[in-house]
């Protein structure tokens, strides 16, 4: 008796182990991304090159969060850091992906809120030093990089902020 | 007592058998025959790589790197003042010797980072690293020869062209 409860609970196990290791979205479904604003993100790319593109930190190839840039890492093969070539276009949309490409579903869902609660995103979290950030604290609530990513967010970068941001030690 | 001795003896050969750090280590070949180990050494290489601290010797650096006269040349340039500016305001400077070699270790110096390169001051003229330093206390971990997209080349003062 004793026996057979004990295999029924394996039969059991055994059953839903197999559903959920067998279980699979189908292959024809897709996540569909609530993306945030294209047109005024060259301004945060620049404030994000500036303060995170350093090439010891996100401007290099291992990092999930890999920032392209004219004074860091290039995107073009001939092109070199620092050697008076603007940061290109190409650069900017890498920049781009690799942001929206952290947390698509969490950041689509920041967006969809207009912003709200922007510490639900990694990206936002560690460089605001409420997460562990090798790289230290680098925003301080309320400062112009805070200005100018939490307004990106909530749909269109604060320009003037974006750009007070670039003198920021 | 015991138990502690046994944990020791087994976390030393991990930590001295790192591979990566190995492998980079051995990547920067012998040291250059004539050129005894010490402050002349190696220049162009990434000090801390070897400066690290690890069992005591060779002491730890927190900063250190080479300055060079030009892009296209590996001629060392000597007598030149590095000013780094620290996250907090601080500021410290190096010299460069002959071999173009700085070095500031750790009993000298803590980076607060991102720390930017204020200036490299020589014959009276500046230039100054238009980007910060994120973590990296090694010029060369960055500034790696030969450029590309990822390293602008070994750092150099060159007054006529763009800073290093």
């Amino acid at each position: 008796m004793k026996h057979s409860g004990w295999n029924r609970c394996l039969g059991v196990l055994l059953v839903v182990g197999v559903a959920v290791a067998c279980s699979a979205p189908p292959s024809d479904a897709r996540f569909v991304e609530t993306a945030p604003d294209t047109t005024t993100f060259p301004a945060v790319a620049a404030m994000l090159i500036q303060s995170c593109g350093s090439l010891d930190c996100h401007a290099t190839v291992g990092r999930n969060l890999r920032i392209y840039g004219d004074t860091g890492l290039r995107f073009s093969p001939t092109d070199v850091p620092s050697v008076l070539i603007p940061t290109t276009a190409d650069e900017i949309t890498q920049d781009y992906d690799a942001v929206i490409g952290l947390e698509p579903e969490i950041m689509s869902e920041v967006v969809a809120s207009h912003g709200a609660n922007p510490e639900r995103l990694t990206f936002y979290r560690k460089p605001l030093g409420l997460e562990s950030h090798k790289g230290g604290t680098i925003i301080n609530a309320g400062d112009a990089r805070d200005v100018c990513i939490t307004t990106w967010l909530e749909g269109s970068a604060d320009a003037t902020a974006c750009k007070n941001a670039l003198s920021l030690p | 007592m015991k138990r502690a001795t046994l944990a020791l003896l087994a976390v030393v050969p991990l930590l001295a058998c790192d591979p990566v750090h190995t492998r980079a280590v051995d990547a920067l070949g012998g040291e250059t025959p004539g050129v005894p180990r010490g402050p002349l050494h190696r220049p162009g290489q990434p000090c801390l790589l070897c400066h690290d601290g690890a069992f005591g010797d060779p002491r730890a650096f927190a900063m250190a790197g080479t300055v060079f006269q030009s892009a296209n040349a590996v001629t060392p340039l000597e007598g030149a003042t590095i000013t780094l500016l620290g996250a907090d305001g601080s500021t410290q400077t190096a010299t460069t010797n002959a071999a173009g070699n700085f070095y500031l270790s750790t009993s000298e110096y803590t980076p607060h980072y991102p720390v930017h390169v204020k200036s490299i001051v020589s014959g009276g003229k500046s230039i100054f690293m238009q980007s910060h330093i994120g973590e990296n206390g090694s010029c060369a971990g960055c500034h790696a020869d030969p450029s590309g997209p990822d390293s602008p080349g070994h750092v150099y003062f060159d007054i006529t062209g763009t800073p290093p």
